[in-house]
């Protein structure tokens, strides 16, 4: 170890970061999902004064960042609905038609209700109580079940509050004496509470059946699983290079241009099949456990190239940290805990969503993070190839980068016979 | 023609005190064993890697058959057979497999693959031990392992580093014994020994090195009998190398 500096140096760095990248990454779940702001695209169909204050209400929130219009026009459903569905924002909020009339006629019916308590004859013009109508709420179907029951929690909080608000100004302007609380009246709880909070599946999306930990965790984790194939790899090339094995390939003529690709296609297939039993595992074992059962999307057959990018992008890595690292001191600390970052950084442990701006923008570096994004695609999205062409050319291309690096760096190491 | 032809061979390692090579020169005939000796440091392992190609030379040439080892390294490197000191085999895997995929990166079909591995196993003592991984293998045998490892493709030259340091008697009688066999089929041997007893016993002529630089070449009775006080190899090593220890 005493010769081994670098080896000695990783030990001690790579923990480091690890610890601070965790910290980061684990520190959002760990504060209340309130003290953060989220952007939400909103769609008013309504356009009346309770409508404008709700929305004014959100604007002025802490919470959130409303954007309800995009390049000078107003977010419309379909573009809501739409926009989500890509993945492109995580949360929607739809605001229908009639808000305000139910929140006129419901303070109506509370004020001629006060007013006949108090012995005071108003009568002001009310329809039939509607009961109470709901602000839609839509999320990227991506989004993990927790993060969707906390923003909603959070918007049905804010938006009963707004909705007794608006309620108890409007009383207040019809009544002066509307303020007297100790009313009950059976109705009043429905009439106070005109507007709710629902969350919706986007229109005809069968997805939200297969919301649930299965859906999320086991392509997460089995992607996690691939890119350990690191350690194996890396391990065997520095051992081969140390007992002389490789060597020998170097002395046969041209054998580098057939082990080099050899040793990728043999790790790339390892990892699909490793990539395939685990969906499988997910399908066919998990119902036994008493979990929901994995839902492979419309495109299931996407799942197979998808995982031979995976596989070709994590062997690529296990190749080159192989080639650039003289011990397995250094190599196999380094891929263990680089392979940990990256997949917290990707969103394997926490959604990228709810992590710091700054951690988002880090994220994308991460193959892993393009690898669940693509695998969620075909899986959360039903998407087709067009959805996860992007995140394999990343994978592809950074698995041949690698791939080239190493070529260059081992070619630049002198081989010898000791 | 020439088996090797080595002429002013300069190597400077960086952060070395003192060059590997320093104009060193010797030649091989075909079909001889020529030993290559010297201490420690003294700049044989350097000329085998140049040999191979695996390293360049800074100044000079180095030639196998006519073909310049640097310039023209794979066509060098098909004629040349090589058994490093380091066990040159993959450990988990057993000796007919480790034949079966060194010759295939060969580019040998299948069948002479099988042919020259059983015939090779049985010439140096390991057939019963064909489906043995070499891990399990003794240090003797997996020497043996090594050497066949470096025949499979029928090499013209056979450069062995060391191929009996460490190993039982037999073994090493073994494998000296078929060196000679292989000789005798017209093939050439480059041979590096500290054990001149052996270098003696089978070399048709030896080339001392010392410093990365020639010292002196000749078959071994004539240095035996050319250098002062000398009854055998060993005197002669010592004479043109000196008693001082290297390391």
């Amino acid at each position: 170890m005493k010769r081994d500096i670098a080896g000695l140096l990783l030990l001690l760095i790579m923990p480091a970061t690890l610890i601070i990248v965790m910290a980061l990454v684990q520190d959002a779940p760990f504060r209340d999902y309130q003290s953060m702001k989220f952007d939400i695209l909103l769609a008013n169909n309504d356009q009346g004064s309770t409508a404008r204050q709700l929305v004014d209400g959100l604007k002025n929130s802490d919470n959130f960042h409303i954007i309800d219009s995009l390049d000078g026009k107003p977010v419309t459903e379909d573009i809501l609905k739409q926009l989500l569905q890509k993945g492109d924002y995580k949360i929607g909020v739809l605001i229908p038609a009639g808000i305000t009339a139910n929140m006129a006629n419901s303070a109506n019916i509370a004020a001629n209700s006060i007013s006949k308590k108090m012995g005071v004859d108003a009568m002001l013009p009310t329809g039939p109580l509607q009961g109470q109508m709901y602000v839609h709420v839509f999320f990227d179907p991506v989004s993990k079940p927790a993060f969707r029951t906390a923003i909603s929690a959070a918007l049905d909080k804010y938006i009963t509050a707004s909705c007794s608000g608006i309620l108890l100004q409007r009383l207040s302007s019809l009544n002066k004496n509307s303020a007297d609380t100790t009313v009950h009246n059976d109705d009043l709880t429905k009439i106070m509470q005109p507007i709710g909070v629902k969350e919706e599946s986007l229109s005809g999306n069968t997805l939200m059946l297969h919301i649930n930990s299965v859906q999320h965790n086991v392509p997460a984790w089995a992607i996690f699983g691939m890119f350990f194939i690191v350690i194996p790899i890396a391990g065997n090339m520095i051992r081969e290079r140390e007992d002389g094995s490789a060597i020998r390939m170097a002395l046969i003529p041209n054998a580098n241009k057939f082990v080099g690709p050899g040793k990728i296609i043999f790790y790339t297939l390892i990892c699909s099949l490793q990539f395939i039993l685990m969906l499988c595992v997910g399908r066919w074992v998990m119902p036994y456990l008493h979990l929901p059962q994995l839902y492979p999307g419309l495109h299931s057959w996407l799942l197979f190239p998808l995982s031979l990018c995976i596989g070709f992008a994590a062997t690529a890595y296990g190749y080159f940290i192989g080639t650039i690292f003289k011990t397995i001191n250094q190599a196999l600390p380094f891929g263990s805990v680089s392979v940990v970052i990256l997949s917290a950084l990707g969103g394997i442990w926490v959604p990228v969503e709810i992590l710091p701006h700054n951690m988002q923008r880090i994220a994308l570096i991460s193959p892993l993070h393009w690898s669940l994004k693509a695998i969620n695609e075909v899986i959360l999205r039903n998407g087709d190839i067009h959805s996860v062409f992007l995140p394999s050319l990343l994978l592809l291309i950074t698995g041949i980068s690698l791939w080239v690096i190493s070529i260059i760096v081992d070619k630049k190491r002198p081989q010898s016979i000791q | 023609m020439l088996a090797i032809e080595v002429d002013d061979l300069h190597k400077n390692y960086k952060g070395a005190w003192a060059p590997a090579l320093d104009g060193f020169s010797f030649s091989v005939a075909q079909g001889k064993i020529s030993g290559l000796l010297g201490p420690n440091g003294a700049g044989k392992t350097t000329t085998i890697n140049i040999l191979c190609g695996l390293i360049a030379p800074d100044n000079g040439t180095a030639k196998v058959f006519g073909k310049n080892c640097s310039t023209e390294s794979i066509h060098v490197r098909n004629k040349i057979g090589v058994a490093p000191q380091q066990v040159a085999l993959f450990g988990n895997l057993t000796a007919i497999e480790n034949l079966r995929y060194i010759g295939r990166l060969y580019g040998l079909s299948d069948s002479v693959i099988n042919k020259r591995s059983m015939n090779l196993l049985e010439l140096l003592g390991l057939s019963a031990h064909a489906d043995k991984r070499i891990n399990a293998y003794s240090g003797g045998m997996k020497r043996r392992a090594n050497i066949i490892a470096s025949l499979l493709h029928e090499p013209e030259l056979l450069i062995l580093d060391e191929p009996t340091a460490g190993v039982d008697v037999q073994s090493r009688a073994l494998i000296l014994s078929f060196l000679q066999q292989y000789r005798q089929q017209g093939k050439t041997i480059l041979y590096t020994s500290h054990l001149m007893d052996e270098a003696q016993q089978i070399c048709d002529e030896v080339t001392i090195i010392d410093e990365g630089k020639f010292i002196i070449n000749g078959t071994p009775g004539d240095l035996i009998r050319e250098t002062t006080d000398c009854k055998k190899l060993e005197d002669v090593f010592l004479h043109y190398t000196g008693h001082t220890v290297r390391d």
